[in-house]
């Protein structure tokens, strides 16, 4: 699906403070399986993190049962899977959400603005859904500077709105 | 604003999070067609309305998504316990009270 | 005539700064507050009072002020009424007015209310205003409603942008007096987040007001900048202008953090408020105590202040409140304030003290200074007109007032003592315990992870503060396993002291003639709550609400307790066994701006809109809000109102064919080798044998057995199944069927995905739609054969991969087109360029809600609402009868729910042709008497169709039974007949639906 991944990155705003950027999509997919995961993570060649929160090549551990997929080839994905021998469900959703890319030295503080969550707290490298602004969000830390942010379509301009005017106010801040 | 142990994200996290679910232990019957309209209506109806220890379901809507039990103190409105859905409800007694 | 005095005070003599005060220019310095400005112009009187408009001036010095009042301006929209003229610091351009007077403040004609006063006494509202009973529009009510209200409401919109963050740390120190600092210090430099916050613009508490001090040898202003220096160092976030409004569950503190008021410019960007929500591990509450004022008759009198806010007008702000004052106390303290004003050139007439006994050495410094002092003393009255002029005193000897002798003077600083600031403790739930000796509540145990240090639970002074601090801190370390030993201090030129409890001072005149005040704000006197008590209020709380004593903005910090023991006094009972009233949050009057935050304007709240709305805002829709999304309502032509846009867009549709964004529809994705059984289990219609590539309709009741939504359901391939739900529903629904997933059947081996944004989702409907759509799907071939309707298909479409349907919500031949959703608005333009041809004709929600009525297709929580069956809405076709079990299959079984005479769903013609109402109510008798007996309501209405006549859906009793009857509508002006009739008014044979029948 060019026309999905086709979209250029865009920068909503960069200062002294921080910059968020809309970055293109790559595929995703949500995978429910349970029970000896074993089959699954022979077809998909890596093991699944097991924790949630946990990140393994892309793969978000969202709950008990849960995994979000970022990858460049999904279509590989979905036919490594429909073979494996055990309930699992594997649906698309690359449509469904956009992220945002959060980085800079007051990175963390932008999203204390929406998450009643404690930033501090999250370790680098993990991944796991929580709500900003009100909205559902699977929030990625990849370190302690940059965070990704990923949305539904329809909510992406609210979020977009806080983070911009968040980002701002930060670098008012710093001045 | 409570603070809330998932107990499958393992985490104490803010309310915010989370959805409240009514109260916890109320097994839809297997087979409903067999239960008279009074066991019915005990099942859709009739409900605690308990000083101090209450069984309740909350779920981690902005989370992991799970259903799970709680023990909460409806006076200090303090979570004595959180365990999965599913789970045997836990000895009250063994409780001491503070953030689960 | 200047009362600064040079070298005193914090203030920037350097930078000079202008505002206005009703319209004068008055010239202050950085650093002062308006009320420090006003004063040091000698300028006590600042406002009206609420109820009897008196002249009031500041009688405190900080946030707990209940007469300085004053409005303030920025420019426009930047207006705030109730600002506390000893809380708002000068900056240049400021703007202040003064409140409640007409049509000035020296003269003002409300002050005739202060003549009426029998007429306002406790309770006025519920007495004076009964009778004669046609005063009430007339009379009373304009004017209670003139009367009424603090200050006035700004009416335009404000300009100024407020911020929210949310914060988590170790240990927030609420207040950076001695205690507050000593904590700081105590928990710094462990590698802890601490956070030390206070209300005023600098850091320092008492110490600002105390720089004789000296702590561990250090002059107490040297010891408090090189504390902050050191705390900043190790990493303490100190915040000033921030006030913690309110103390919640779990150590979650508001807090709001000014941060533009006090600025000349406002820096771009920059919010002017900003509600902090924190979380902190462990709290130091250390808010110190306010003084009490004296009740006596005259209290209020500008020039009437407390002791130690005199102190601190002149050591932060070097300003003399007067230069003859006279010094009224029960308490150690106020001495202090009268040798503190003598030091600064003012010429002290008296201490007069209520006790008969005072400490040798205020007694000695006192007479060092020429101070006259008067012990065992009440005063009975004031005089002045818009400033006291003179107090006037008398002699308690036992029960007996000796006559009074009148001192002149300037000033009366007053004290009766200190109460511990409650407030935030009282948030916690936290229990108070009565203490005796120091006659006030001392805060005692709290559920919070809290401490409290220093004045803030009843110790004086301020080495006391400090090692409070530091050894409550440590405390709140403790818990946080860091042990170590508490810090000392030694502190020289201290001044403790203690003092005695009064309710109102005795009198030699009649009391109930006196106003003596207890609640300035609110004008509550002595006799009032005395009244209160007589007229048989028994609780605090009545006592409270029946005089509004303590319901100012003000929250009764200063009124509370000598409330409490003047009420407590006339039921003849101890203050414990009266009991205090609740502190509510916030702490200080809040700025709706500050709870709002960022939530204001577009960003007021989510505004969900498809990937297909941009093109239907360039092409004029009009809106409507459907949930938290914004839908196209109808898309007027130019000329068009709403009826003509919808009629056309009805015509067009069942003409030839119509495009609708259905792309808020919620969508989940139903998966896994029991997705058949879930399904099945979850709806009323039988699932287990549709066929892959075939839709149903499903209907989705909760155990109760009324209908919940609604949506049809696709099956993509054996363990795959594409259910949609009503728009609204979305969310609702997924998270029932989660709940049963999870809870009820953790067995079956099923999982749901929300897809609702994964597609965008565009329904072609009308004869010409499979001719529009053929060329564009050559896998597929659409004909009633092939593909007829209630199928689905994964197939190409217009070259982007989708899930085709063929479904109908119109009643004509109808497809769904679902394609990744970023694709939706390519997908739209290409069917609109192919429609051309057929003269497509984009319909909003209006003319889909007119469609489907005539087809007698219902809208869940429009036709039903939440008690209609699946009978009762005459859909027990959906209800699958060989099924063993579903969810709502018992709950359609209850007695209720089967019994005769329930509302059904009916189709409704008027006998005139006109319009119903949705929502009117039904009868069957127009001419019984009223109240009538109503047997239902309108609950669908449309006049936009293609029937012919006006058609309306409602629920009445029994009405499948009713048919052909007539039953009438009382409207206001009329009664409306109509005949109730089947809810299918278009094809009822479904002809339409058919592929070749129609075109």
């Amino acid at each position: 699906m060019n026309a999905l991944t086709s979209f250029p990155t865009e920068t909503l705003v960069s200062n002294a403070a921080v910059s968020v950027t809309k970055v293109p999509h790559r595929a995703r997919l949500s995978l429910r399986a349970r029970g000896d995961l074993g089959p699954l993570e022979r077809a998909l060649g890596y093991s699944l993190p097991r924790k949630i929160g946990g990140v393994t090549l892309g793969t978000a551990c969202l709950g008990p049962d849960e995994w979000i997929i970022m990858t460049d080839d999904a279509a590989a994905i979905m036919a490594a899977c429909a073979s494996v021998d055990l309930p699992h469900s594997l649906v698309d959703v690359s449509g469904r959400e956009i992220s945002f890319e959060i980085e800079g030295d007051r990175a963390g503080e932008l999203l204390t603005l929406g998450c009643p969550r404690d930033i501090d707290a999250i370790a680098d490298g993990t991944a796991r859904r929580t709500v900003f602004d009100g909205v559902t969000v699977t929030l990625w830390r990849d370190t302690s500077e940059r965070f990704r942010i990923d949305v539904w379509n329809s909510f992406a301009p609210h979020v977009a709105h806080l983070l911009e005017i968040g980002a701002r106010e930060l670098a008012a801040e710093m001045a | 604003m409570l603070l809330i142990h998932c107990p499958h994200c393992e985490e104490t996290l803010p309310e915010a999070e989370f959805a409240y679910a009514g109260q916890a232990h109320i097994v839809r019957p297997a087979d409903p067609m067999s239960q008279t309209d009074e066991q019915w209506e005990e099942f859709l109806f009739i409900r605690e309305n308990a000083k101090g220890a209450h069984y309740e379901r909350w779920r981690h809507l902005h989370g992991c998504g799970r259903f799970f039990n709680a023990v909460r103190d409806t006076v200090s409105d303090r979570f004595l316990t959180t365990y999965p859905s599913g789970t045997p409800r836990p000895d009250l007694s063994t409780l001491t009270e503070g953030k689960a | 005539m200047s009362y600064r005095i040079p070298g005193r005070g914090r203030i920037d003599r350097a930078q000079p700064i202008r505002f206005t005060f009703d319209g004068h220019d008055v010239e202050g310095f950085r650093g002062d507050t308006v009320a420090s400005a006003l004063l040091a112009q000698g300028n006590h009187l600042m406002g009206r009072s609420f109820k009897y408009h008196r002249p009031r001036g500041p009688v405190a010095a900080g946030s707990e002020e209940p007469n300085a009042l004053i409005g303030t301006r920025r420019g426009k929209g930047q207006f705030e009424p109730n600002t506390r003229a000893t809380m708002q610091e000068l900056r240049k351009g400021l703007e202040t007015t003064s409140q409640n007077k007409y049509p000035s403040l020296k003269f003002d004609v409300g002050a005739v209310n202060d003549a009426a006063y029998m007429l306002f006494s406790a309770g006025f509202y519920y007495k004076t205003f009964m009778w004669p009973r046609n005063f009430w529009h007339k009379v009373y009510e304009p004017f209670i409603r003139a009367a009424a209200g603090l200050g006035v409401s700004p009416t335009e919109e404000d300009p100024d942008v407020y911020a929210s963050r949310n914060m988590h740390c170790d240990v927030l120190i609420v207040g950076a007096g001695p205690s507050g600092l000593a904590a700081a210090r105590q928990a710094a430099g462990k590698g802890l987040k601490v956070v030390l916050v206070d209300e005023h613009s600098e850091a320092g508490g008492t110490l600002l007001s105390e720089p004789q001090a000296k702590i561990d040898g250090v002059a107490a202003w040297d010891w408090l900048s090189s504390t902050l220096a050191e705390l900043e160092a190790a990493g303490v976030k100190v915040m000033t202008r921030t006030t913690a409004i309110g103390y919640y569950h779990e150590n979650f503190i508001g807090m709001v953090e000014r941060l533009t008021d006090h600025l000349d410019e406002v820096p771009q960007d920059t919010p002017r408020e900003r509600m902090w929500r924190v979380r902190a591990k462990q709290v130091v509450l250390a808010q110190g105590a306010l003084e009490k004022p004296l009740v006596f008759h005259g209290n209020d009198r500008p020039g009437v202040m407390l002791a130690g806010s005199a102190q601190t007008f002149l050591n932060r702000f070097g300003v003399l409140v007067g230069k003859r004052p006279v010094v009224l106390t029960s308490h150690d303290s106020a001495w202090y304030a009268a040798f503190d004003l003598a030091g600064a050139g003012a010429q002290v007439q008296a201490i007069v003290d209520t006790r008969a006994e005072v400490r040798a050495d205020l007694l000695d410094q006192a007479k060092a200074l020429n101070i006259p002092v008067k012990l065992s003393h009440t005063a009975t009255a004031t005089s002045g007109r818009l400033r006291v002029s003179s107090l006037r005193v008398n002699k308690v000897s036992g029960s007996t007032v000796s006559a009074g002798s009148e001192i002149k003077c300037d000033a009366v600083l007053m004290s009766g003592g200190w109460t511990p600031s409650l407030h935030l403790f009282s948030h916690t739930k936290g229990k108070l315990a009565w203490d005796d000796d120091l006659t006030t509540f001392l805060p005692s145990d709290t559920p919070e992870d809290c401490v409290i240090a220093g004045a803030g639970r009843g110790l004086w002074g301020i080495e006391a503060a400090l090692a409070d601090g530091a050894a409550q801190a440590q405390a709140a370390l403790d818990a946080l396993g860091q042990a170590g030993d508490a810090a000392s201090y030694a502190v020289d030129e201290d001044r403790p002291g203690t003092g005695v409890m009064h309710k109102e001072l005795p009198t030699d005149k009649q009391p109930g003639r006196a106003k003596a005040f207890v609640d300035y704000q609110n004008d509550v006197t002595a006799k009032d709550l005395r009244l209160a008590v007589k007229e048989g209020m028994r609780s605090i709380e009545h006592v409270k609400r029946y005089t509004t004593n303590g319901m100012a903005t003000d929250q009764g910090k200063m009124s509370n307790i000598n409330g409490l023991n003047i009420a407590a006094d006339a039921l003849g009972k101890k203050q414990p066994q009266v009991g205090l009233t609740t502190f509510r949050p916030p702490y200080t009057p809040t700025t709706f701006g500050a709870f709002a935050g960022y939530h204001r304007g577009s960003h007021f709240e989510v505004t969900r809109k498809t990937q297909i709305d941009a093109w239907a805002e360039e092409n004029g829709a009009v809106y409507e809000p459907v949930g938290q999304w914004r839908r196209a309502r109808y898309f007027p032509k130019s000329g068009e109102d709403m009826d003509a846009a919808v009629k056309r867009e009805c015509a067009a549709t069942r003409s030839s064919v119509g495009i609708f964004d259905a792309s808020t529809l919620g969508k989940i994705e139903v998966v896994g080798p029991d997705a058949a059984e879930f399904v099945n289990r979850m709806y009323t219609n039988p699932f287990l044998k549709l066929a892959p590539g075939k839709c149903r309709y499903g209907l989705l009741c909760g155990d109760d057995g009324f209908i919940r939504d609604d949506g049809v359901i696709g099956r993509i391939s054996d363990d795959r199944f594409h259910v949609t739900t009503t728009t609204g529903g979305a969310a609702r629904v997924l998270n029932m069927m989660e709940d049963y997933l999870q809870t009820e059947w953790p067995d079956l081996d099923v999982w749901l995905t929300s897809v609702t944004e994964q597609w965008s989702t565009i329904a072609l409907n009308g004869p010409n739609a499979a001719k529009l759509l053929q060329p564009l799907v050559p896998d597929l071939v659409l004909t009633e054969e092939n593909f007829p309707h209630m199928s689905c298909a994964e197939v190409d479409v217009a070259g982007i991969p989708a899930r085709l349907w063929r479904v109908s919500f119109t009643g004509e031949i109808g497809f769904e087109v679902n394609v990744p959703a970023p694709l939706g608005r390519q997908l739209w333009e290409t069917l609109w360029e192919a429609g051309q041809q057929y003269d497509i004709c984009a319909y909003g929600t209006e003319t889909m809600h007119v469609l489907r009525a005539e087809k007698g297709y219902i809208i869940v929580g429009q036709d039903t609402d939440g008690t209609v069956t699946p009978f009762d809405a005459g859909m027990g076709w959906a209800v699958g009868k060989k099924k063993a079990d579903f969810v709502g299959m018992r709950g359609m079984a209850r007695p209720d729910l089967v019994a005769k005479g329930r509302r059904q769903l009916v189709g409704l013609l008027t006998e005139d042709g006109s319009k119903l109402e949705e929502g009117a109510q039904i009868v069957l008798d127009p001419n019984q008497p009223i109240p009538m007996k109503m047997v239902g309501f309108v609950t669908s209405s449309y006049d936009q169709g293609t029937v012919g006549q006006p058609i309306a859906l409602a629920l009445v009793e029994g009405g499948q039974d009713r048919m052909g009857e007539t039953v009438y509508i009382p409207m206001p002006d009329r009664t409306i007949a109509a005949k109730i009739v089947s809810t299918i008014f278009v094809d009822p044979e479904n002809n339409r639906l058919k592929i070749g029948a129609a075109a």
